[in-house]
């Protein structure tokens, strides 16, 4: 009997939830609906923005209703690293107290389906607006937000060409503002130049994830050995590649840094991936004690790998991430000597973005398309520097982008959106404070 | 009927109980926090499917008394080799057949291993985890682009309903349930489960049960994976890293008891599954952030364990 009552509740429960499905369609095609609206006056605004753009004028956006309070899904991937900490330190401690806005955050995403499972939720939950911080399956993320008419944009990084020539006209794609690939290119091109520069011949590389062909180590990579070939005198060539096209062309094949000669600069070592086992470590350790190695040139965080076994020594680190106060200890240690971090800030112009794109007033430029903007790195060579970054970085009564300036960009239209993200300087940021 | 007997039967019915009230919970919270109901049955289902799909055929090994930790990495294994024929063949049906195949053949490795050299399963399939996480690795390395190995979304978009996943777990239901409690296996299995030693003294093979246990595991986990690659069909290395341990919780959430027996219940997969699914939005609901959450979370697991479980504790057969 029990058994029998068992089955027939567990059969009326599928049941039941295939009805709400039906039901679903035709209710969540009226959430969707809802949610439209915003979009259909978007699609006015961007109507009126061609019109005025056409015109060869600025636009005067319509006034923003910030009345009611929005709810916008952050996607997280990483909830550990200073990066990631600092990015959610901006976004609670400071948007989220300035803002009339409600951000919910995913778990500790690990793969394409948490993705998926976090914005149902987001959905489930009426946020009008995805911003992403994960990169298992951005297609999928965006076309998911898309169908439920809510807003998707990318928080960090940017879409590779193609991605973003497939989504360019999605009017839920609001668009990608952070390093693209010739950012990364130029940011570990400037690392190596920095000590070639210095006369050092002698480097070890950390690959990070290139490995698993994370394109945007593999370009920083990749601008490392362009600037070695450049400084390596005639015929210095990476594996016989000579440009930036073919150097990035040969890491692609092989996944790894050839160790060798680049004309007078010698590569003497290189780890690369993320095993974070014992003889992983002992990998790094022994490359970083290795004879007349001058610099460890990372791309990611050197310092947490290397620093320990480098300190004492000559042997200079240089690492890509962000601005952490561990990054500072590091320095000051003599395990660090070198950083290009993300500012937490660099964050609020796509937040700004995402914003008014909820709010019924989506950023488009002339041609329609979403936002693709380049946003670089604040580089520190010293422990002075760092600090005074630092400082500004963690602030959060008066963080890097404050709510001022942000305000301007809900009201901007893109050329001025766009000039504004291009000023990522520290310096050029303080003179617009 | 007397009040043990009520007692007993509420003590029984505990889990559906359970899920009925987090069901009633969620819609009550849902409704005065105006969210879209609609839409977040359509994500329970989307979210508990694959659990529900694999712990049903993972039944059929509990009730021998039996654990596989393997199921995880299993369904990650059985996705990733049913991505790579999908590449090679365009074709969904040789996915789905590569995906059955390769669980069923998994799964009957682990137990055959156990049979030759007489090991508890249990120990085998701690092996195979290690084996199937390395496997899972180097198949991403060769066959992917390092870091993953995907299946365009446009080939599954037509599958992606739920409608159809439900159907999946019905059908899947439907079998595991007839051969269950309709079938000379289901109460084969529950006497070994129950006590091994009086089993086999009516002639009942617990190597033969455990081959059949573990060949309707391995259709659930093949299940499983296809229906996890037309959710998200770019597969990492981390693709259903939750699973295995999902299983286990959705099971004994269920009011499975984790010794086996006679009390097994196919459908307390299900209702596990479910409940942890609607237990997760509640939490949401709540704004518990992950950390409170899964705190919450294990708390009232421990109390619809100890709920579900108050009838039995005396009344243990000898094993």
């Amino acid at each position: 009997m029990k058994k029998l009552l068992a089955m027939i509740l567990c059969i009326a429960l599928c049941m039941s939830t295939v009805v709400g499905c039906g039901s679903t369609s035709g209710e969540g095609n009226a959430a969707a609906d809802t949610t439209n609206q915003p979009a259909e006056s978007a699609g006015t605004d961007e109507d009126a923005e061609e019109q005025t753009t056409a015109q060869g004028g600025m636009d005067a956006v319509a006034e923003l209703d910030m009345s009611k309070t929005v709810k916008i899904g952050v996607l997280v991937s990483d909830s550990t690293t200073a990066e990631s900490l600092a990015f959610q330190n901006y976004y609670k401690e400071y948007i989220a107290k300035n803002y009339n806005v409600e951000l919910m955050y995913s778990d500790e995403l690990v793969d394409a389906a948490g993705e998926k499972s976090a914005i149902d939720t987001f959905i489930t939950n009426n946020c009008k607006a995805v911003i992403s911080f994960s990169s298992f399956d951005r297609m999928a993320q965006l076309n998911q937000c898309a169908d439920a008419g809510v807003y998707y944009a990318v928080a960090t990084g940017t879409l590779t060409n193609d991605e973003y020539e497939s989504v360019k006209t999605n009017e839920y794609y609001v668009g990608a503002i952070g390093p693209s690939l010739d950012v990364e290119f130029q940011a570990g091109y400037d690392m190596a130049k920095h000590y070639l520069d210095q006369g050092k011949k002698n480097f070890a590389i950390f690959g990070g994830a290139l490995p698993y062909y994370t394109e945007m180590h593999i370009y920083r990579a990749a601008g490392m050995l362009m600037a070695m070939v450049e400084a390596g005198g005639e015929g210095a060539n990476y594996q016989g590649a000579t440009d930036k096209d073919g150097i990035v062309g040969k890491i692609f094949e092989t996944a790894t840094i050839e160790t060798g000669s680049i004309g007078s600069i010698n590569i003497l070592g290189y780890v690369g991936g993320y095993d974070m086992d014992e003889a992983w470590f002992a990998k790094c350790g022994q490359m970083a004690q290795m004879d007349g190695l001058e610099v460890i040139l990372a791309v990611g965080n050197g310092s947490d790998f290397f620093g320990t076994s480098a300190q004492g020594t000559d042997v200079k680190i240089a690492s890509v991430d962000a601005y952490a106060s561990a990054y500072g200890e590091a320095m000051e240690a003599g395990m660090l000597d070198y950083l290009a971090g993300k500012f937490s800030a660099s964050i609020g112009p796509i937040f700004a973005a995402t914003y008014r794109a909820a709010l019924g007033s989506p950023i488009r430029n002339s041609e329609g398309n979403a936002l693709a903007l380049d946003q670089g790195y604040w580089v520190a060579t010293s422990s002075e520097q760092f600090n005074e970054y630092y400082a500004v970085d963690s602030s959060v009564e008066s963080p890097a982008y404050t709510k001022d300036m942000l305000d301007t960009l809900l009201t901007a239209d893109y050329a001025a959106f766009s000039e504004f993200v291009g000023k990522y300087s520290f310096d050029d940021i303080k003179a617009i404070q | 009927m007397s009040k043990e007997k009520i007692k007993k039967q509420i003590m029984n019915l505990a889990p559906v109980v359970g899920l009925l009230l987090l069901y009633g919970v969620f819609m009550i919270m849902g409704t005065v926090k105006d969210i879209n109901i609609a839409y977040g049955m359509k994500a329970i289902i989307n979210q508990s499917i694959v659990v529900a799909v694999v712990a049903t055929g993972a039944i059929f090994i509990y009730t021998l008394g039996s654990f596989d930790i393997s199921l995880g990495a299993s369904v990650a294994t059985s996705a990733l080799l049913g991505g790579i024929v999908y590449n090679a063949t365009g074709s969904l049906l040789c996915m789905f057949l590569a995906n059955i195949g390769v669980a069923v053949f998994i799964s009957l490795f682990n137990s055959i291993l156990a049979s030759v050299f007489n090991l508890p399963v249990f120990v085998t399939t701690i092996a195979m985890l290690s084996v199937l996480n390395a496997l899972v690795l180097v198949l991403i390395k060769v066959n992917g682009t390092g870091s993953e190995i995907a299946v365009p979304a446009e080939a599954v978009k037509a599958l992606d309903t739920t409608g159809f996943k439900v159907l999946i777990l019905v059908l899947f239901l439907v079998l595991c349930i007839f051969v269950f409690n309709f079938t000379k296996i289901g109460r084969m299995q529950k006497m070994l489960g129950g006590n091994e030693i009086c089993a086999r003294l009516t002639g009942i093979s617990g190597k033969k049960m455990a081959i059949i246990g573990f060949a309707m595991a391995g259709i659930g986990v093949g299940l499983g994976a296809f229906v996890s690659t037309i959710y998200a069909p770019t597969l990492t290395k981390n693709t259903a890293s939750s699973v295995g341990m999902d299983v286990i919780i959705a099971i004994v959430f269920g009011g499975m008891p984790v010794s086996g027996g006679a009390r097994s219940k196919i459908t307390a997969a299900v209702i596990g599954a479910f409940s942890m699914t609607f237990l997760g939005q509640i939490m949401t609901l709540m704004n518990f952030n992950s950390g409170i959450g899964q705190m919450v979370k294990a708390v009232i697991f421990i109390l619809v364990v100890f709920v579900a479980t108050f009838n039995q504790r005396s009344k243990m057969l000898p094993r």
